[in-house]
């Protein structure tokens, strides 16, 4: 074999290493009786995710992120949804604009949409901060990518079974619920699932809005900046289960629909 | 009937960005013109918290956007051979290579920044790689707290965000066509200059307008990896925010860094219109 044509094997293997690598080892120190990231990792142990399991503190944020992260996800998908549909049927410069409009806060800066959402909740409206105020927050950054996929399923969507039902008699309802929801349910749990995993995985905006207590990741950032704690690891791993358990499990639906 | 009908099914999804994005930006672009006094949040007409943001922040501002376009091209360089090797060199592992690339996008923002610092720090994996070999006798600390660890954990964090457009691009570049440029004698080179580079024009801008944007906006990354040589105008508009309650001057510091960011990405994108259409 000539030494070039191991030049791109080992290229995208490099590049694979750098992408995958620093998360590999996250989780791999997860299991190691060692306190720090670093080898020889000690032996095997399940203590840090006992411990965690026994911490009320992380429990209640484990609660308060996948409160956040249902509820996101429910809010999220129905908006998105009904946006999806009129922007499919509407003319191409009404859907451009209100695509464009929609996608806005997936360019701006979590951080200035963050301090805006406070100054508008807290001296504009004076309703304060807390867990709805999240929810809001990241169905905004949420709702764009439920729509590109919805209207992904839709692209391919037989219209004319829809009007078969209609010409059969079946109300507009009637006809969604049974011709069009099962045709697109893959389609809207996988959106459901890629919005769950963006929530979960947000720190900018849960931690400037949420005001009192914790989600996974204000937790993690409150270990992160006191101690070098071992059982950040453990949670770190919980979250990257989470976040990429339920984008891959979104990309089979979202793709290859039942 | 069927047109209000779509105006109902928008609104929802407007209500949202109306009330939680337009609504709260517009009164932070009126907050900035207000003063502060005492601690006290003063309704004003004042250019206070703006002359203050150019005078103090102006290079900090140069800075920041720096990092964000050198993040932004090292992602589209690494993120294009990534996603040439994967279109025309992979084979069979492409899809699994896709895939790869897919599961790091949604997961592990703060994980990453964590993750790397575990890597660079002075107990980290590399310092005891190298103390192992010998080649150092006490831990180095200058891996960590600077300016390119910020850039490598950026880059690290926003790769997927080039490699999946300049893939999506590359798929569309006919493998008939490069046969033809190297038939007709092109080089390697050329092939790539000329014919598939062009070819991933609307790639390359999504890429660099979506890295560009994050990376210049971020400031956990600086505020945990970049200590005090690497710090990002981000981490003092949080600062405004969180200790110094000086909202006025956080609020103008986030719409000069948007301003200048748009500033930016109008140049790309007229310098990139300029050069397909020469």
């Amino acid at each position: 074999m000539k030494p070039s044509n191991l030049l791109w094997p080992v290229g995208l293997g490099l590049c694979l290493v750098f992408m995958l690598g620093p998360l590999v080892l996250v989780v791999l120190f997860s299991f190691g009786t060692n306190a720090l990231i670093g080898f020889p990792m000690g032996g095997l142990t399940l203590a840090w995710y006992e411990r965690l399991l026994a911490d009320a503190s992380f429990l209640a944020a484990f609660r308060t992120s996948l409160l956040v992260a249902a509820a996101t996800a429910i809010i999220a998908t129905a908006t998105g949804t009904l946006a999806a549909f009129a922007i499919a049927r509407a003319s191409p410069a009404l859907a451009h604009w209100s695509l464009a409009l929609v996608s806005v806060p997936v360019l701006l800066p979590p951080l200035v949409i963050a301090i805006a959402i406070v100054v508008l909740f807290v001296r504009g409206i004076g309703v304060g901060l807390g867990v709805p105020v999240v929810v809001l927050g990241h169905v905004l950054v949420t709702q764009p990518f439920v729509i590109l996929v919805v209207l992904a399923r839709l692209a391919t969507f037989p219209m004319a079974s829809v009007e078969a039902a209609r010409d059969l008699g079946a109300t507009r309802w009637q006809a969604f619920r049974l011709v069009t929801l099962p045709q697109i349910a893959s389609a809207l749990i996988g959106a459901a699932l890629i919005a769950a995993s963006i929530s979960l995985d947000d720190f900018i905006i849960a931690s400037f809005t949420l005001g009192g207590g914790n989600t996974l990741s204000t937790f993690v950032w409150g270990k992160i900046r006191t101690t070098l704690d071992p059982s950040i690891n453990a949670i770190a791993t919980i979250l990257l289960v989470l976040t990429v358990g339920m984008s891959v499990l979104a990309l089979r639906l979202a793709r290859y629909r039942g | 009937m069927s047109r209000r009908r779509d105006a109902l099914f928008l609104a929802p999804a407007m209500a949202v960005v109306g009330v939680v994005l337009l609504a709260p930006l517009t009164l932070l672009l009126v907050i900035s013109f207000w003063t502060v006094r005492s601690f006290k949040l003063q309704p004003d007409f004042s250019f206070e918290a703006w002359t203050r943001f150019i005078v103090n922040y102006g290079g900090l501002t140069v800075y920041t956007l720096a990092i964000g376009m050198l993040t932004a091209l090292i992602c589209i360089i690494i993120g294009m051979i990534f996603a040439f090797g994967v279109r025309f060199r992979a084979g069979r592992y492409a899809d699994a290579l896709v895939l790869a690339t897919l599961l790091t996008l949604f997961g592990g923002y703060l994980v990453k920044i964590y993750a790397w610092k575990s890597i660079l720090g002075a107990d980290g994996i590399i310092n005891q790689g190298l103390m192992r070999l010998g080649l150092v006798g006490a831990p180095v600390p200058w891996l960590l707290y600077n300016r390119g660890a910020v850039v490598l954990t950026l880059v690290h964090f926003l790769l997927p965000f080039a490699i999946l457009p300049l893939y999506a691009a590359l798929r569309n570049v006919s493998t008939a066509s490069i046969e033809a440029a190297r038939d007709l004698g092109a080089t390697s080179a050329q092939t790539f200059w000329r014919v598939v580079l062009p070819q991933c024009h609307a790639g390359i801008i999504a890429a660099f307008t979506f890295i560009f944007l994050l990376a210049a906006g971020d400031y956990v990354t600086p505020l945990f990896l970049g200590g005090s040589a690497g710090s990002m105008l981000g981490q003092f508009i949080a600062l405004e925010f969180s200790t110094r309650f000086n909202w006025p001057a956080g609020a103008a510091m986030s719409f000069g860094l948007l301003g200048a960011s748009a500033v930016v990405l109008a140049a790309f994108w007229l310098l990139l219109g300029r050069r397909r259409a020469a």
